[in-house]
C-alpha cells in the first residue's frame, strides 16, 4: 500500500526521514518495499501483513510511527459541517441481513457543487496511485486512505423510494456496478437496494445508476461495517478486488463507522459546499462484544527471552491502544483497541510487544542439546544409490508431480498400483494449472521421456537420467491416496563419453540393467530377478519384469516400444526402467556376514553348448545347480555366440563351472567326471549340443 | 662331412669358415663401425636384420659349426702346433663373435628408440573414462541442510504429498477463510484432498508421532498454484524446521537459524529478524541474512538493499502444539520454513528457475 510521506508527517508530526521510516517501519513487521521520491514528497510502499488490516490507512501507519517515536498521533481536523434537518425525516435505513451487515450508517449532504477536486486534493491522490474523480468522489475515497474506513456516496435523488435497504440479492437480479459491467448476483451476495433494486454490492463498489455526477445535488453517504466472509466470498464469486473490498474482508474498524463518515460529511461541506443533516441514521442493533485478554507479563520472557521492563510494556500497550488494568502483578487484563482485530490472546500480546521493544534486542543462542541428530534410513539408502547412479553416468532429474492425462494407458504401472480397472487409480486434481496436466502422476516414466525429449530436441543426443520420487493412486474411497516412491531410468545413444580417446558403443539393454544392479547392489539389496515379460510400454523381446529375490515384482526395464517412440518423436533406441522404491526398501537387507577364504585350490572347467535361442540363462544356471553335482561351486557366464556357422534359431552359450572341495585338493580325473556327468544332463534336458 | 674335413688341414677349414662368415657378414658389416647405417631402416626390416643375424650366429658360432668342430679337434692336434692352432681358432672366434655383437647392438638398440617411437602416444587426448552424472541442484542442497541440521540434534522427517484440510490447513491456524486456502492457491484433488502447500504439515505428523521434546527437520515438495514464469513454479522444494522443548525461546530460533545461514553462505554472515505475521507462529518473524554476494553494500542479487529475504518463522502458536497434541503450558517451540529453491537460485545466481524442472543436462552438468 502506498502512504504519502507529507501525509504521514502532517498526522504524527513524525522528524524520521523517509529512509529512516522505511528502515523503523520495517523492524517493527512493516516492510516497506520501496521509497519513491515525488516532487517534493516520498511515497513508501508498505507491505502490510493480512492481519493488520488496521494498516491500510494513513491513520494506521500514523499510529506505529507515533510509538516508534515515543510521540502522539495528531488527528485530522475540519471545519465542522454547516447543518441542518435529521437525517431521520428525509430517508430511512433498514438492515434485513444484520450477520452480514451489523452496521449502516447514512447521512445525507444537500445542495451540493459536484466539480473537479482542488488541487492539494488531485495531488495527494494521484501520489497514491488514485485516479481522481470529482469533488465528493474523491473526499470519500482521501478518507479511505485517510482513516481506513471505506466509504460510499449515492446520488440521493437516483434512489428510488428515497431509502436504504440493506439485503441479500434476490438469485438472477442484475447490477450493473461503477466499472460499467453488468453483473448477475446470487442469493448469498449482500447488496445495498432502494425501495425497488440493488444500487451497490456491499462493500465492494457502488451501481453505476446511483453514481455522483455532474448534476447531482444531494448525496447520501454510507459508512458500513460488513462482514468480512461475506464480502470476501461475494468478490471472489464476482472476480472483484477493490480498494473497499480488500479492507471489508480483512476486517474494517466497526467503531470509527461514524467519525469517518463525519470527517467526509466536513470535507465536502468545505469543498463541495451544501449543508449536512444534522446527525446520521445509525443502524447498529447489536454492538459488536469486547474482548478481554488475560495476560501474563512473564509470558514475554518465556517466549522471547527479552527483559522488558513492566512500565516499557505498559507504554507499548498504551501507545498501541490496548487498555490495560493489573488484575494482579502475574496477571493484567487487556482490551485491544477495535482497530486491532489480530490480537486475540496472550501471545498477541507477546508479539506486540516484542516488536516494539526490538527484535533485535533478542539474543542469540542454540538451544541446549540433548538428542542426537538423525536421516532416515530410508534417505541414507537413496543417497547411496544417488550416488552409485551419477558415478555410473546418470544425471539426476526433477520433473512435475502432475502429468497430462494423454498418459493414461500408454504405461504399465508398478505392480502395487496396477489394477484390472485402470480408470479408477488415478488420482485428478480439481484445479489443475497447466490446463492439460491433471493427474497426479502415477509413474515417473512420462517426466522422463519428456526430459528426453527436451535433449534431444537440443542436440544432446547420448542421455542417460534417473528420477526418484513420489508416484500415486487411489485405494479404496475413504482412503487417503497411495504414496509410493518410485525410481525410474532412461538411457540412450552412446554408452560411454563422447569425444575421448575410445571408441563410442551404443547404449544397449544391458547397459541399463547392469547400472541397475549395481546401483541396487550398493542399496545392499538384491540380488535382483529379471524374467522375460510383456509390458506395455516396452518392446517384445527387450522387456524384463524385475523381480526380489523371493520373488515379488517391483517394476520392468527394457526398450521402450515402438508405440511410444514414435509419439516422441525418438529416432534411436531408448531404454527404460522403472521399479517401485518403497517395495525395494521394505525388503530385508543382506546380511553383511564373513565367509572363511577357501583352502584349497578351484578347478574350472569351460564349456560351450548350442541351445534354442529362447532357452535363457537362468534356466541353464537353474538346471546346473538343480544337479547338485558334488564339490561344484556354480557357473558362471563366459559369453554368448549367435551368428555365421550356428542354425539360426539356436546360439552357442559358454560356461565356466567352478568345482572345489573344502578337504583337499580334487584330482583331475574327480573333475572330468563331475563335469561329463553336468554336460550330460544339460545336453538330455535342452536336447543341446557341444560345440 | 666331418670325417673328410678332419682329414683336411685343421687351419685351412678354420681359415675358410672365417672367410665363409666375413662374406656372409658382408652385408651386415653397414651396421658396425662409427657411422653404423641403422638410420631409415624401418622397424619390420630391422626385425629381419636382427633375426637373420641371429641364424648367422648360430650357423658360425653353433654346436654344430665349423669353427665349433675345430675347437673340439684342438686336442688331436700335433702337440708342437697346438697352442697355435689353438690361438687361431680362439682368434678368429673372438673376431666373429665381436662382429656379429657390434651388429646386433646396433640393431637392437635402433629397433627399441625405432619401437619406442612407433608406440609413443598423444598423451593430450582427452582421458578415457566412464561418463559421469550429475546430482540435481536441491539434491545437493537439500542434503547439506540435512547433513547441518543432522549435526545440531535433528531428525529428518517426511510425510504426505496429498493431504487432507486438517494437516495442511486446520491443524496449522489456518483459519477457514483464509485466502491459502481458497483453490485459486492451493491445489485441491476431485475429492477434496490438497496438495500439501508447506511441509509443515510434517510438523503435526512428527509432534503426533514422536510427542515433545522434538527436533526435526522436513524438507519436500510443495505445491502453490503460480503459473510458471522466471521466479515462480507450481510445484517447489522447503525446507521446514521445528524445534519443541521446555524453556525455547526466540533466541533459541535466532541462534538455530544464524548458525545455519553462517554455515551455508560462510561465517561472516548476519541475519537479521523482521516482525511479521503466519497464523502458525505467534510471535512471527520473518529473516533475512547478509548478501552474501556483496557483503551488505548492495549489489543486484540484494536489489541494493544489502538484505537477502529467506523465509519464515517464530514460535509455534499454541492451537498448533494443542492440535499436535502438546501441551503449550509445558513446552515451547520454533518452527521456521524457507524454500530449497530459491536458495538454489540464490546461490548459483540463477535467472530463471523454470531451469530447475526442464532437466536439460547441460544445466544439469554445471553442478556438483
Amino acid at each position: 500500500m502506498l502512504i504519502s510521506y507529507n501525509w504521514l508527517r502532517e498526522l504524527t508530526g513524525t522528524s524520521l526521514t523517509p529512509l529512516e521510516l522505511r528502515e523503523r517501519l520495517t523492524m517493527v513487521g512493516l516492510a516497506i518495499d520501496a521509497v519513491e521520491e515525488k516532487d517534493s514528497d516520498a511515497v513508501l510502499d508498505v507491505e502490510v501483513p493480512s492481519n493488520r488490516p488496521d494498516c491500510l490507512s494513513h491513520m494506521g501507519i500514523a499510529r506505529e510511527v507515533a510509538l516508534i517515536e515515543s510521540g502522539k498521533i495528531r488527528p485530522p481536523s475540519s471545519k465542522p459541517a454547516s447543518a441542518e434537518g435529521r437525517a431521520a425525516d428525509l430517508t430511512s435505513v433498514e438492515i434485513r441481513d444484520t450477520d452480514l451487515c451489523p452496521r449502516y450508517a447514512a447521512r445525507l449532504v444537500r445542495d451540493v457543487n459536484i466539480a473537479p477536486s482542488p488541487a492539494w486534493l488531485t495531488k495527494r491522490l494521484e501520489e497514491i496511485g488514485q485516479r481522481p474523480i470529482n469533488n465528493v468522489a474523491d473526499i470519500t475515497n482521501y478518507v479511505l486512505h485517510e482513516l481506513g474506513q471505506p466509504l460510499h456516496a449515492f446520488d440521493f435523488a437516483k434512489l428510488s423510494g428515497q431509502r436504504i435497504v440493506v439485503r441479500r440479492a434476490n438469485a438472477g437480479e442484475k447490477l450493473k456496478t461503477l466499472d460499467g459491467v453488468e453483473r448477475t448476483l446470487d442469493a448469498k451476495m449482500l447488496v445495498i437496494a432502494d425501495a425497488e433494486r440493488p444500487v451497490a454490492l456491499a462493500g465492494i463498489m457502488g451501481g453505476e445508476d446511483s453514481e455522483i455526477s455532474i448534476q447531482t445535488t444531494d448525496v447520501l453517504i454510507e459508512s458500513a461495517y460488513f462482514n468480512p466472509d461475506a464480502v470476501r466470498r461475494t468478490a471472489r464469486k464476482l472476480g472483484m478486488d477493490t480498494e473497499a473490498s480488500r479492507r471489508f474482508e480483512r476486517g474494517a474498524d466497526y467503531e470509527d463507522v461514524l467519525r469517518a463518515q463525519n470527517r467526509c460529511v466536513e470535507l465536502i461541506c468545505e469543498i463541495a459546499g451544501g449543508v449536512a443533516t444534522e446527525d446520521a441514521i445509525d443502524v447498529y442493533p447489536s454492538p459488536m462484544p469486547t474482548r478481554r485478554i488475560a495476560f501474563r507479563p512473564a509470558r514475554v520472557e518465556n517466549l522471547t527471552s527479552l527483559n522488558v521492563a513492566e512500565t516499557d510494556m505498559k507504554f507499548i500497550l498504551t501507545g498501541l491502544g490496548i487498555a490495560h488494568t493489573e488484575e494482579s502483578s502475574a496477571v493484567w487484563k487487556c482490551v485491544p483497541p477495535t482497530w486491532r482485530i489480530d490480537i486475540e490472546r496472550e501471545e498477541d500480546l507477546v508479539e506486540e510487544i516484542a516488536r516494539h521493544f526490538g527484535y533485535d534486542k533478542i539474543d542469540s543462542e542454540l538451544p541446549p542439546s540433548n538428542q542426537s541428530g538423525e536421516l532416515q534410513p530410508r534417505e541414507l539408502k537413496i543417497r547411496k544409490l544417488r550416488r552409485t547412479l551419477q558415478t555410473l553416468g546418470f544425471d539426476e532429474a526433477i520433473n512435475f508431480s502432475f502429468i497430462e492425462a494423454a498418459h493414461d494407458n500408454q504405461f504399465e504401472l508398478i505392480p502395487e498400483l496396477n489394477t484390472e480397472d485402470p480408470e479408477h487409480v488415478f488420482i485428478t486434481l480439481k484445479n489443475p494449472i497447466i490446463e492439460s496436466e491433471v493427474r497426479m502422476r502415477p509413474t515417473l516414466i512420462p517426466g522422463v521421456l519428456n526430459s528426453l525429449r527436451h535433449n534431444l530436441n537440443h542436440g544432446v543426443r547420448s542421455v542417460r537420467l534417473f528420477e526418484t520420487g513420489r508416484i500415486f493412486a487411489k485405494l479404496n474411497s475413504g482412503e487417503l491416496p497411495n504414496e509410493r516412491e518410485a525410481l525410474s531410468l532412461i538411457a540412450t545413444g552412446g554408452a560411454g563419453e563422447e569425444n575421448r580417446a575410445q571408441a563410442l558403443r551404443e547404449t544397449d539393454f544391458y547397459d541399463l540393467k547392469g547400472s541397475l544392479e549395481a546401483a541396487l547392489a550398493a542399496m545392499n539389496r538384491g540380488p535382483l530377478r529379471f524374467t522375460k515379460a510383456q509390458v506395455k510400454h516396452l518392446r517384445e523381446g527387450q522387456s524384463a519384469r524385475i523381480l526380489l529375490a523371493d520373488g515379488t515384482p517391483i517394476g520392468s526395464l527394457g526398450r521402450l516400444a515402438e508405440s511410444v517412440s514414435d509419439a516422441y518423436k525418438f529416432r534411436q533406441p531408448v531404454y527404460v526402467a522403472e521399479l517401485d522404491l518403497t517395495r525395494l526398501l521394505a525388503a530385508e537387507e543382506l546380511p553383511v556376514q564373513y565367509a572363511p577364504l577357501p583352502r584349497y585350490p578351484s578347478v574350472v572347467r569351460d564349456l560351450t553348448i548350442l541351445v534354442d535361442r529362447q532357452i535363457t540363462l537362468e534356466e541353464l544356471l537353474r538346471t546346473i545347480e538343480e544337479q547338485q553335482v558334488d564339490d561344484c561351486r556354480g557357473a558362471q557366464l563366459v559369453g554368448t555366440y549367435e551368428g555365421a556357422n550356428i542354425p539360426e534359431d539356436r546360439r552357442a552359450v559358454t560356461l565356466r563351472i567352478e568345482y572345489r572341495s573344502d578337504e583337499r585338493t580334487l584330482r583331475d580325473e574327480e573333475v572330468e567326471e563331475r563335469q561329463r556327468g553336468l554336460i550330460e544332463s544339460l545336453l538330455r534336458q535342452y536336447s543341446a549340443q557341444l560345440h | 662331412m666331418a670325417e673328410s674335413q678332419s682329414q683336411e688341414d685343421p687351419r685351412t677349414q678354420v681359415e675358410a669358415a672365417s672367410k665363409a662368415f666375413e662374406h656372409e657378414f658382408e652385408r651386415f658389416a653397414r651396421f658396425t663401425g662409427q657411422s653404423a647405417a641403422v638410420h631409415g631402416l624401418t622397424l619390420d626390416h630391422a626385425e629381419s636384420e636382427q633375426r637373420a643375424l641371429a641364424e648367422l650366429r648360430t650357423r658360425h658360432l653353433g654346436k654344430k659349426s665349423v669353427l665349433a668342430n675345430c675347437k673340439k679337434s684342438i686336442g688331436r692336434v700335433a702337440t708342437e702346433g697346438r697352442a697355435a692352432f689353438g690361438q687361431l681358432v680362439q682368434s678368429r672366434e673372438a673376431e666373429i663373435v665381436s662382429a656379429i655383437e657390434q651388429a646386433e647392438t646396433k640393431l637392437k638398440d635402433h629397433i627399441q628408440s625405432a619401437r619406442t617411437l612407433r608406440e609413443s602416444i598423444d598423451v593430450t587426448l582427452p582421458g578415457r573414462r566412464p561418463r559421469r552424472g550429475h546430482l540435481h541442484p536441491i539434491t545437493l542442497v537439500r542434503e547439506r541442510l540435512e547433513d547441518i541440521f543432522v549435526a545440531l540434534g535433528y531428525a529428518i522427517e517426511d510425510d504426505r504429498e496429498i493431504e487432507t484440510d486438517f494437516y495442511n490447513f486446520d491443524a496449522l491456524n489456518i483459519p477457514p477463510n483464509h485466502p491459502a486456502r481458497a483453490s485459486q492457491d492451493t491445489f485441491y484433488t476431485i475429492e477434496g484432498l490438497a496438495l500439501r502447500s508447506q511441509t509443515s504439515t510434517v510438523q503435526i505428523h512428527a509432534m503426533q508421532r514422536r510427542g515433545a521434546p522434538v527436533r526435526m527437520i522436513a524438507p519436500g515438495r510443495v505445491f502453490r498454484r503460480d503459473t510458471p514464469d522466471p521466479t515462480h513454479n507450481p510445484m517447489f522444494f522447503q525446507v521446514e524446521g521445528l524445534c519443541v522443548d521446555r524453556g525455547i525461546t526466540m533466541a533459541h530460533l535466532k541462534g538455530t537459524v544464524a548458525e545455519l545461514l553462517r554455515r551455508m553462505f560462510g561465517s561472516k554472515t548476519v541475519t537479521r529478524f523482521r516482525p511479521s505475521y503466519f497464523p502458525f507462529t505467534e510471535p512471527s518473524a520473518e529473516f533475512d541474512f547478509s548478501c552474501f554476494k556483496c557483503g551488505g553494500s548492495g549489489c543486484r542479487i540484494c536489489k541494493n538493499s544489502g538484505w537477502i529475504e529467506l523465509g519464515g518463522s517464530g514460535m509455534v502458536h499454541p492451537n498448533v502444539l494443542r492440535a499436535a497434541g502438546v501441551d503449550s503450558d509445558e513446552f515451547s517451540g520454533f518452527a521456521f520454513g524457507f524454500g530449497i529453491d530459491r536458495m538454489v537460485g540464490l546461490m548459483y545466481e540463477l535467472d530463471d528457475i523454470r531451469l530447475l524442472f526442464e532437466n536439460d543436462v547441460r544445466f544439469l552438468e554445471q553442478f556438483d
